[in-house]
């Protein structure tokens, strides 16, 4: 009976699913083509920023002068919302009962034997240590962070940002967190403290965007930043260093905000299968 | 014509990865499947163009992934 009753739920989803998928597909038939030029998206606004983005903005290219001075108010909310991801995964999740922070758990071995050592020392941490991992990791990690710093800072002429560049800084870290040995390891980071440092990297966006207020500028006006002295190029320089200051902020929120939940959901698991 | 029909393929095997994770009853099977989507999904963006998308694909991906496997060893430990 229930066999039957198990068989006819299985055949309904399957009913609904395939439903889905031709509902999907008749709405899809009416829907424009990607890129197609003649759709309502593409008549007036492309062409509005293809003929006056680099004059408004000076900037390097459309999607720089896109995403970073059009559409700046958006990435800036976009980040305070990953902030606040942050806040509320901590609020939810934080323990304060917990006085002992969980350092990686050492096995007593009680092997006496050459091979049984050996083997000890890559299974420290439990069940799911490898020494292929952490040999890869150390090679991959500093490479990671290395074209980390490389998207952040070319951010402005090719692909990748402040999202991308935190994503991948974050991505080291947790290679490292997870990271089998104790050796690599950077050290213990508390999640409140990374919390604040990605406060502040929301709050470094924010003062980008309200300095050029007080020297006669629109909020996000890069072009009255007061670093005339500091960079050369005139206006493009300025625009440039204030799409870089906007992408550190960026970069640093990113990477504590995910450092954070995965400090925090570190917290609540213990890799110790016994 | 050979994109849309890359393009053809990467769908229908995206659509079929996320109708066997409906079915699949092990969680840890599920990440993977899901890592596979998204691994699909960022080759459909290059495909259709977008290459900036893709790249945060990747990367997000793979961190969700090791999320995901974080809080699947967390609730095997607090259910048994």
């Amino acid at each position: 009976m229930m066999d039957r009753k198990a068989k006819m739920k299985t055949a309904g989803l399957v009913l609904v699913i395939l439903l889905t998928i031709a509902g999907g597909l008749k709405v899809g038939s009416f829907l424009p083509v990607i890129g197609a030029h003649e759709t309502p998206a593409n008549i007036y606004l492309s062409n509005y920023y293809i003929e006056n983005a680099i004059q408004h903005t000076h900037a390097a290219n459309i999607v720089t002068a896109v995403l970073a001075d059009y559409r700046g108010f958006d990435t800036l909310f976009e980040t305070c919302v990953l902030f606040l991801s942050g806040v509320g995964t901590l609020m939810v999740l934080f323990s304060k009962a917990k006085v002992k922070r969980r350092l990686p758990k050492f096995r007593k071995t009680e092997s006496h034997s050459e091979t049984g050592e050996m083997i000890s020392e890559f299974t420290q941490r439990g069940s799911y240590s490898s020494g292929i991992l952490d040999a890869s990791f150390r090679i991959i990690m500093p490479i990671v962070m290395i074209y980390a710093i490389y998207v952040l800072f070319h951010g402005e002429l090719s692909l990748g940002g402040g999202f991308q560049a935190g994503a991948l800084l974050a991505c080291a870290y947790l290679m490292d967190r997870i990271s089998p040995s104790f050796e690599s390891r950077m050290g213990e980071i508390k999640e409140e403290n990374m919390l604040i440092v990605a406060g502040l990297g929301t709050f470094l966006y924010a003062f980008t965007g309200i300095l050029p207020m007080f020297f006669g500028g629109n909020f996000l006006e890069y072009a009255k930043l007061p670093f005339c002295a500091l960079v050369h190029g005139g206006v493009a320089g300025l625009h440039a260093a204030g799409i870089l200051m906007i992408e550190i902020g960026v970069t640093v929120c990113v990477m504590a905000v995910i450092m954070t939940i995965l400090e925090v959901v570190l917290e609540r698991t213990d890799f110790d299968d016994d | 014509m050979p994109v849309i029909l890359l393009e053809g393929m990467l769908l229908i095997a995206l659509i079929s990865i996320a109708v066997s994770i409906i079915f699949e009853r092990k969680l840890l099977a599920c990440t993977v499947i899901y890592c596979a989507f998204s691994f699909l999904a960022m080759l459909l963006y290059i495909v259709v163009g977008a290459a900036d998308v893709a790249f945060t694909e990747a990367v997000i991906g793979t961190i969700s992934t090791v999320y995901f496997v974080i809080a699947i060893k967390s609730i095997n430990r607090r259910c048994k």
